[in-house]
């Protein structure tokens, strides 16, 4: 069905754009071009919005704002960089401030060079990114069917950035409940997660070729295994993925004759797969005013 | 009838103990006890199917004239000293016309004029004294667990709670005995001793500014004691007779010539002033200095509509008449001023008190029309509008005592922070203004009263109406906005409190429901009493509007029904969040936090502008009401 | 109207409304672009943005945000239905309010700045209009003695002979409800530069397609309101609303959007005094 197709609602950012790039995709809302027959509108809103048409090359200010922009938009959502600069930085890549085109922050799925693109190109731009929105759209709706062929094992240091947008996405609701947005896990730098990869075991679970889950752990000591940042996708929530994650990465560490993990006092959620796994609160402790941590423990059978 | 005589004595008797005995323990088991007899008392009075009663006392007419006027001259010395004491001239001068005006009457018609029916009670006022019985019951029972607290915070307050309960549970007879005397005499004792006892718990604080409120308002309920005085003057030098029920007669019979009216107008004006219409609204807006209780007792639910009752009482006498088109047209304009200003209000206390002002306003628009509509409207609103005004005055307080501020911008995000206060004050919100709810009802048929008699009289109501949506809705919305989210939060607050917080939220509610019933049991056979014709609503509309009932109760529902599938982000701030849904990049790299405050409008709707202007319209009217009855 | 009238009327609002909605609002973007000189959207955009929309994700601010669309597509539902099967016309009005009522608290527990000023907006625009729709059920009642939407729609008077100054309150009424300029303050299509989307800012996917789809119920219904001013000669009832909404369309596209005040004042000056004028004729001229 072509839903997508008839009805492509654009957000329009100017990330340090000459505003020559920014005319032009205007101009295709004015009478000579008029892409509202084709249903495009231009909301300034990125929560109603499914194409992120960037111009500019995106100065070290913006890179924060596109990626809050875009994080607000539902999926499916497609990057268009309308533009030169936006697609490559064109003359401006070396400037100190300049990060060189969209691709530096955010996925693109269209380029559409020129300087100014003409709004002939922006068109055909939008157009070919509402072809891969429906095809995102198709992925989307095929995800759902694919769970029966989900697969958990290792992950490895290519996994980090899928892994920490992932982290990302479910400590954001964590955070909604603390009402603390300053939660390591949300802080986590791309660096930071790389290094964990070298003393930390990492399993994901697969859907489709995407990740949807995750869980870490590591040896303390001789005989204690610590778990941590069990993570399962919002939408894969009460599939029993998190019981599996964790019996997985308990697998990992054979030797371990203890296991232990902690949580926030009120992520309740999270207690559920290791609660129905036998892990009892040992624990708990004030870290801030609104939040307590509690330490859950588990002693393997037979050891 | 002895119950009814035992309705106004039981809570005096009660009264005496309160003050006598300080232990904590006896005061509750009192209180409670007291509260759940007396409601059960009205209550019961309300069961069985007794039509106009009557009774005469066994007392000789000149003993029970003696003792009448010693008591009112015992209240008037009272309030004569207490005017000399603080230097109030005023007060004393007024005190002395009053108790002058008395002893006249006493002095020129002894053994002249026959009290027949002394005491009398017909639906109306079982209905009355039931909604006192009940609501003030739940009161007293509030006020149990918040007075503790109101002296555990205010240490600086003397506790003077024996005197409180005791001016309570006196308070309680008194409005019993408004309700059911029919001699105008001993009904302006009754009054009295409201007015004394609002006076006295104003300044139950005892500070300087509480003290100010108190004599004004007592100067400005003397006043219309005065007219009241006044009135009973003429009335027996005219009529040969000093009671309610004969007024009445002859107003409705005579078509509103001047011997009734001119009592009439009198009456009427002491009921505007009692019932804080322009233009003597401030005292109501004093009196917010007092206790939460006391707010909610006398300033919402009961003291005031004993001014309302007197006035939906002539409604047979001023109907059709230049002087019931001027009181309907005074109740008007208070209800739209009254709308207006509360728009600009952000002290939650202020924003219920010209609330209740708009609507007593609203009360006496129907009383001023006085046809069969009117006045079916006009008790329906005092019905709903005691019950929901009580609920959401003891809520402010609640939470006042737990945050010690009054202000509603702080009561944002109040359905986290305290989830059944916050759910309680949208139950009461609701029932004030939104469909199907009992105002809502009321002021549906205040429409419809006066599409068939006085169309432009429509102006004030849809105005009126239009603005109370917007202060309701935007305080709702304050509760429902979660910026910051705060653990919840809600000890420290007593079962008692609790106790009668869920009852009125319930009673709000349920009345809704039940007001069908009480219409067909009580209204309406009080309404074809007098005029020999009904109004209701219709069965359909009924049947529509408890369908909405129930849609609309569907929604506490959803509380328990979380979305799963939903991706949580933070809110749209032009995509500077600095990772959050308040805090975003301003100019030159500061992260500011975001604030939202609601609309207060104040150069629109300004207080003091607004209440200036209605004023001196009133203040018109009153003149030209009292020209013509003249 | 026997009950199984009633339910058949019921059932065939609920399902002909939306479309008939929808077609409207297809046919105000058409006619906006071609007086923009602009070929526009097809006819049909309106529906093919709905069915967009529900295959988009759901995201939120706060969890409980949705609930309240629901709730007001729920009520405006029932409006449209209490409506057109013939009910009361002021029950109507305060079911209409009361959906309206469910989309501005929405819109606060959204929690977010410009959603707040949507909401604090719309009520202004709340509190500007009803005083001119309740005096038109009040000027209604005058002439054909009913609240009853089936008896006035019977009714041989033609109403807007009687009531002209009400009418036209009326239509600038349609301004305010279709959210168009000049009183779009609180949600419009072209504003975004100044409030984002307003009431609606918040809320994506699934949830913006039940507030479009709860519009166009509520757009049929306000029509049916101006036809009820033609009910007597049913034809011209159809014209008149056509006439209506391509002037309303016209307005649209001429005026620029005033500031909340004078919304506010326009909108209460105008029902002072057409509406209260015209009720103050009939009444003495009976």
């Amino acid at each position: 069905m072509k839903a997508f197709t008839k009805s492509p609602w654009v957000l329009h950012y100017d990330a340090s754009s000459c505003n020559g790039c920014d005319i032009e995709v205007l101009a295709s809302l004015t009478p000579l071009y008029d892409v509202e027959r084709l249903g495009v509108i231009n909301t300034g809103n990125p929560k109603h919005a499914d194409i992120f048409l960037v111009t500019g090359s995106v100065n070290a200010q913006n890179v924060k704002v596109l990626r809050t922009l875009y994080e607000q938009m539902p999926e499916p959502r497609v990057v268009a960089a309308v533009g030169i600069c936006a697609t490559s930085g064109c003359v401006f890549r070396e400037c100190y401030n300049v990060m060189g085109g969209v691709d530096t922050v955010l996925p693109v799925d269209i380029y559409v060079p020129g300087c100014a693109a003409r709004p002939e190109s922006i068109i055909d731009g939008i157009l070919q990114a509402v072809a891969l929105l429906e095809k995102k759209h198709a992925y989307m709706k095929s995800m759902h069917g694919q769970m029966k062929e989900m697969t958990i094992g290792r992950a490895t240091a290519l996994d980090s950035p899928e892994i920490l947008a992932l982290q990302k996405i479910v400590y954001q609701n964590e955070a909604e409940m603390y009402d603390d947005w300053s939660l390591a896990p949300l802080r986590q730098t791309l660096e930071d997660m790389r290094r964990d990869f070298e003393t930390r075991v990492f399993i994901k679970a697969v859907v489709g070729g995407k990740i949807i889950g995750s869980i870490r752990g590591y040896m303390v000591g001789e005989e204690t295994g610590h778990v941590t940042r069990l993570i399962v996708h919002p939408y894969f929530w009460r599939q029993g993925i998190g019981k599996r994650l964790v019996q997985e990465i308990e697998s990992c560490f054979p030797q371990a004759t203890r296991f232990e993990t902690f949580m926030g006092d009120k992520s309740k959620h999270t207690m559920e797969p290791y609660e129905q796994l036998g892990y009892v609160a040992v624990r708990q402790e004030k870290v801030t005013e609104h939040r307590d941590r509690v330490y859950f423990a588990r002693d393997r059978e037979g050891a | 009838m002895t119950a009814h005589a035992l309705l106004i004595a039981f809570p005096l008797a009660i009264a005496i103990p309160l003050l006598v005995f300080r232990s904590r323990a006896v005061t509750n088991v009192l209180v409670i006890t007291a509260a759940v007899l007396i409601a059960a008392g009205s209550l019961g009075l309300l069961l069985p199917q007794t039509s106009v009663l009557s009774a005469s006392f066994q007392v000789p007419a000149e003993y029970l004239d003696w003792t009448l006027l010693g008591l009112e001259l015992a209240v008037a010395a009272f309030i004569f000293f207490l005017g000399v004491r603080h230097l109030r001239h005023l007060v004393s001068f007024l005190a002395l016309l009053q108790a002058g005006l008395a002893v006249a009457t006493e002095i020129l018609f002894r053994g002249r004029i026959e009290v027949v029916t002394l005491l009398a009670a017909d639906k109306f006022s079982l209905m009355m004294a039931g909604i006192v019985g009940i609501v003030g019951g739940f009161i007293a029972v509030y006020s149990l667990g918040y007075m503790k607290a109101y002296h555990e915070h205010h240490r600086e307050y003397r506790d003077r709670q024996p005197l409180f309960f005791f001016l309570l549970f006196l308070f309680l007879s008194a409005m019993f005995g408004v309700f059911f005397s029919n001699s105008l005499p001993l009904l302006l004792l009754f009054w009295e001793i409201t007015t004394l006892c609002s006076f006295l718990l104003i300044g139950y604080n005892g500070t300087a500014e509480s003290r100010g409120r108190a004599f004004l308002a007592l100067t400005l309920n003397l006043l219309g004691g005065l007219a009241f005085a006044g009135a009973i003057l003429f009335l027996a030098f005219t009529a040969g007779t000093v009671e309610l029920d004969r007024l009445i007669a002859m107003g409705a019979a005579g078509g509103g010539l001047g011997a009734a009216l001119i009592p009439a107008a009198l009456l009427a004006f002491a009921g505007m002033t009692k019932s804080a219409q322009m233009p003597f609204s401030s005292w109501l807006l004093g009196a917010m200095v007092a206790p939460t209780p006391v707010s909610a007792l006398l300033h919402s639910s009961t003291m005031v509509k004993a001014g309302v009752y007197l006035v939906l009482r002539l409604a047979p006498v001023l109907r059709g008449t230049i002087p019931g088109t001027m009181v309907a047209l005074i109740g008007g304009i208070t209800f739209l001023a009254g709308s207006l200003i509360a728009i600009s209000q952000s002290d939650a206390k202020r924003v219920l008190a010209w609330s209740t002002i708009a609507n007593l306003g609203l009360i006496v628009l129907c009383g001023g029309i006085g046809t069969y509509e009117a006045l079916w409207a006009g008790i329906l609103l005092i019905l709903f509008h005691a019950v929901t005004k009580a609920l959401l005055f003891l809520c402010v307080g609640t939470f006042e005592q737990k945050t010690n501020t009054r202000d509603i911008e702080s009561m944002s995000g109040l359905i986290v922070a305290m989830p059944k206060l916050s759910i309680m004050i949208q139950i009461g919100i609701a029932g004030m203004f939104l469909a199907p709810f009992g105002m809502l009802v009321s002021k549906w048929a205040v429409l419809r009263a006066l599409v068939d008699s006085n169309p432009l009289l429509v102006v004030f109501v849809v105005f009126g109406s239009s603005a109370t949506l917007f202060f309701w809705v935007k305080w709702m919305g304050k509760l429902l906005e979660v910026t910051k989210v705060r653990p919840a939060d809600e000890t420290g607050i007593a079962v008692r409190q609790w106790v009668a917080l869920s009852a009125l939220s319930v009673l709000s509610v349920g009345l809704v429901g039940f007001y069908p019933l009480i219409s067909a049991q009580l209204i309406e056979p009080y309404v074809r009493s007098i005029y020999g014709m009904v109004t209701t609503i219709s069965q359909g509309n009924l049947i529509i509007m408890s369908i909405m009932l129930g849609m609309v109760a569907l929604f506490p529902v959803t509380f328990f029904v979380y979305q799963r599938k939903v991706r949580v982000v933070d809110a749209y701030l032009g995509g500077g969040n600095m990772d959050s849904s308040v805090l975003f990049q301003g100019a030159g790299g500061q992260v500011k936090s975001m604030e939202m405050r609601n609309y207060y409008l104040a150069h629109l709707f300004g207080e003091k502008r607004l209440s200036l202007a209605g004023g001196i319209a009133c203040a018109a009217l009153i003149f030209v009401m009292f020209g013509v009855a003249l | 109207m026997s009950p199984l009238e009633t339910v058949l009327l019921a059932v065939a609002a609920i399902v002909a409304a939306p479309f008939a909605g929808g077609l409207l609002a297809g046919i105000d973007r058409k006619l906006s672009a071609r007086m923009q000189s602009r070929w526009g959207p097809p006819l049909l955009q309106p529906f093919y943005d709905v069915r967009k929309l529900f295959r988009k994700e759901t995201i939120v601010v706060r969890r409980s945000q949705n609930f309240y669309i629901y709730f007001f597509f729920v009520f405006m539902v029932f409006t449209t239905v209490l409506f057109f099967t013939g009910g009361d016309i002021l029950l109507t009005i305060f079911a209409l309010t009361l959906a309206s009522i469910f989309l501005v608290l929405a819109a606060y527990k959204a929690s977010s700045p410009y959603s707040f000023i949507g909401a604090e907006r719309e009520l202004i625009l709340m509190m500007a209009y009803e005083p001119m729709v309740l005096l038109a059920a009040v000027g209604m009642y005058l002439v054909t003695r009913s609240f009853i939407v089936v008896d006035i729609a019977r009714s041989p008077q033609l109403l807007v002979l009687s009531l002209p100054g009400l009418f036209i309150g009326f239509v600038v009424t349609l301004l305010f409800k279709m959210r168009k300029s000049p009183f779009d303050i609180s949600a419009s299509h072209h504003a975004h530069q100044e409030i984002v989307r307003g009431i609606t800012t918040e809320f994506s996917g699934r949830t913006l397609a039940f507030i479009e789809i709860a519009h166009w119920y509520e757009t049929t219904v306000v029509l049916g309101m101006v036809a009820l001013f033609f009910a007597a000669l049913p034809w011209l009832a159809a014209v008149a609303a056509a006439c209506v909404f391509f002037l309303v369309i016209l307005v649209d596209n001429v005026f620029a959007r005033v500031k909340w005040r004078l919304a506010l004042a326009s909108g209460w000056i105008i029902a002072a005094a057409l509406g209260v004028g015209n009720i103050l004729v009939v009444f003495f001229l009976r």
